[in-house]
């Protein structure tokens, strides 16, 4: 995300403006801000009822103990604290760590590797862009569902298909608790890898040429040019890839949802899933808010955690 | 990759010779050719479910259960279309997705481009208060919010037997107004519109001005014209937005006659079961639209993507 601001009137700007106040202009100014409030008011008022008015009733929900038939009830810190003893809950949150943790760098690596590569004039290289992108454009619930038919514990699953080639299985890879979490890894890694290369290659093509051309007078080698200009200079895309595939991984929802429902034995309940079955399932709504409320301090540490961690992009 | 790095490094004192030159020049064709080997590999392994998803929703049933299956199916049963067609009311599915998605498209470019225009060029008092409260809401998962929002809907006051209290009954669920409503304006559409306008030149807006224009004349007529492809793209993401999605839509409707695809094929999962030539082909039927559009418009998608990462 970019962090720059509205070009905000400077001071110099300001005692321009006090020097020329011919009424003409005094209007068209008058106009301007008229115009900025009611231009911007849809937007802002639309994401103030629908954004900021929710995450206050959460806040507020959280605190009490609902089940949407009866009304509310102040419960105090009763759901933070079940919260804190609630090992399902954490363990939704260990695993969306861990889908980020392992699918994340591998599909970010994958990424600049393609990305790398597309970035030369290569035959054809429009349609393995597409090709590598396609996950990306199509809907998680479709993605899903293919892929429950690629993991079909059958002998006609095609994941057992290829395995059954090198003499394994046929596994239940969404049945067993040992593999489950892989199996959805996996598809993590391949639908996310389109977007982090398309990063990527609009980052590559902001890198001065001339800086390769300076390296190659200099005699430096592909992994050296790699290493001492393209890794420095796309330090901005993978800060940002990172932040938004952290925040994209505990959105995970949609794939949960088709590929495991969580399962088996809660092997594959991820924070998103969990807030669900809370109040759409147990309909304990406040404890669901209370667990909402703990995604969002989960999402607000991971953003400052990263900034820190990669150097952030101040001053861009 | 690793090929290129075969290529040996010419050391600086010696000036290269034209033999030497040829012989890199063989390397890097045979490096190039190792690429492009690589890339075809990968590429095909990238698409490799969706060619399963395509031969498998025009598979003939009795191959699926044959062990083992044979790779290529022995003909092309296009059947399997006008069989799942008539097991889920898929037309039924694919209109609503295609107006929910039509107006999310429409809504995030009338009201996006207006906010968005307005923070990018108009100096108002509220202007950096409201930019940066719209980058804070980029930054809330809906996930986060959409209990409240649920509640929100199901109380809305006057709506489905509700009273003007938002009690009694069921207000906006299971209608046009949940699925379209909360999320017609996406605080990240209007981060892009800002981006967009930003590149435009603000001498335009002194020299209208000094005609005289209008100033809802002046984004109507002359700046917004200038980014007609950023229009195109926000429309674009915002359509694949609609159509692609699925927990909202889960939530908020519970009638045949309201469902979007994502939910469709989600519930055609039970009724189906095991029959995946049937359930691919209903997949396929969700997935190909956006992937058609994808192609026809991959330049505008990719700009959007783009512009979201680097600013």
């Amino acid at each position: 995300m970019s962090t720059s601001t509205p070009p905000a009137p400077t001071a110099a700007d300001a005692r321009a403006a006090r020097h020329d106040l011919v009424p003409r202009r005094s209007t068209v100014r008058a106009a301007e801000k008229r115009w900025g409030l009611l231009l911007a008011a849809p937007a802002t008022l639309h994401t103030l009822l629908w954004i900021g008015v929710p995450i206050v009733v959460a806040m507020v929900l959280s605190f009490t103990a609902y089940d949407i038939i009866h009304p509310p009830e102040f419960a105090g810190l009763e759901n933070y604290a079940t919260i804190f003893t609630d090992g399902l809950f954490w363990r939704s949150v260990w695993h969306n760590v861990l889908i980020a943790g392992i699918g994340i760098p591998i599909s970010m690596l994958l990424a600049l590797v393609f990305a790398t590569l597309l970035n030369r004039a290569i035959p054809g290289r429009g349609v393995f862009r597409v090709m590598v992108f396609l996950p990306h454009i199509t809907a998680t619930v479709a993605v899903a569902m293919i892929w429950l038919w690629i993991y079909n514990p059958s002998e006609n699953g095609l994941m057992n298909i290829v395995l059954g080639v090198i003499g394994i299985g046929p596994l239940p890879f969404l049945t067993d608790p040992d593999l489950a979490l892989g199996a959805v890894i996996l598809v993590t890694i391949w639908q996310g890898i389109g977007l982090k290369m398309l990063i990527y290659l609009a980052a590559l093509q902001g890198v001065d040429g001339q800086l390769y051309e300076a390296a190659d007078i200099d005699g430096a080698n592909f992994v050296q040019k790699f290493r001492r200009i393209t890794v420095p200079m796309l330090r901005p895309a993978t800060f940002f890839i990172l932040i938004t595939s952290l925040i994209a991984n505990f959105q995970t929802f949609d794939l949960i949802y088709i590929l495991t429902e969580g399962g088996p034995a809660n092997s594959t309940s991820v924070v998103t899933y969990r807030i669900y079955q809370t109040a759409f399932q147990e309909f304990r709504v406040g404890l669901a808010n209370a667990q909402s409320v703990i995604l969002l301090l989960i999402l607000i540490v991971l953003a400052f955690l990263s900034r820190r961690i990669v150097g952030g992009t101040d001053g861009d | 990759m690793a090929t290129d790095t075969l290529t040996p490094a010419p050391s600086r004192t010696d000036p290269p010779t034209p033999g030497r030159s040829t012989g890199m020049r063989r390397q890097k064709r045979i490096g190039a050719s190792a690429i492009l080997v690589f890339l075809i590999v990968s590429s095909l392994l990238m698409a490799a479910p969706f060619l399963w998803m395509a031969l498998s929703s025009m598979r003939d049933p009795t191959e699926l259960a044959q062990v083992p299956m044979p790779l290529i199916p022995q003909d092309l049963r296009l059947e399997n279309y006008t069989d799942a067609l008539a097991r889920a009311p898929f037309a039924t599915y694919a209109r609503n997705s295609l107006i929910l998605a039509t107006a999310a498209a429409i809504l995030n470019v009338a009201f996006g481009s207006a906010c968005g225009y307005a923070l990018a060029k108009l100096r108002f008092r509220l202007a950096p208060a409201v930019f940066g409260w719209m980058v804070a809401c980029i930054m809330i998962p809906f996930y986060a919010t959409v209990i409240p929002v649920f509640l929100m809907v199901r109380h809305m006051p006057l709506f489905g037997g509700n009273t003007i209290l938002g009690a009694g009954g069921t207000g906006w669920i299971d209608t046009w107004w949940a699925l379209i409503v909360p999320g017609a304006i996406s605080p990240f559409m209007v981060f892009l519109f800002r981006q967009f306008y930003v590149t435009t030149p603000s001498e335009l807006i002194e020299a209208a001005r000094l005609d005289g224009v209008s100033e809802f004349g002046i984004y109507a007529r002359i700046m917004t014209p200038l980014i007609k492809p950023g229009l195109l793209t926000v429309a674009l993401l915002s359509f694949e937005a609609g159509w692609n999605n699925f927990l909202w839509p889960l939530l908020v409707t519970t009638s045949d006659s309201l469902r979007v695809i994502q939910v469709g094929i989600a519930s055609f999962r039970q009724e189906a079961s095991t029959d995946w030539h049937l359930l691919m082909a209903g997949t396929t039927m969700a997935a190909v639209p956006m992937i058609i559009l994808f192609l026809i418009f991959q330049r505008y998608f990719v700009d959007g993507f783009a512009a979201s990462g680097i600013k």
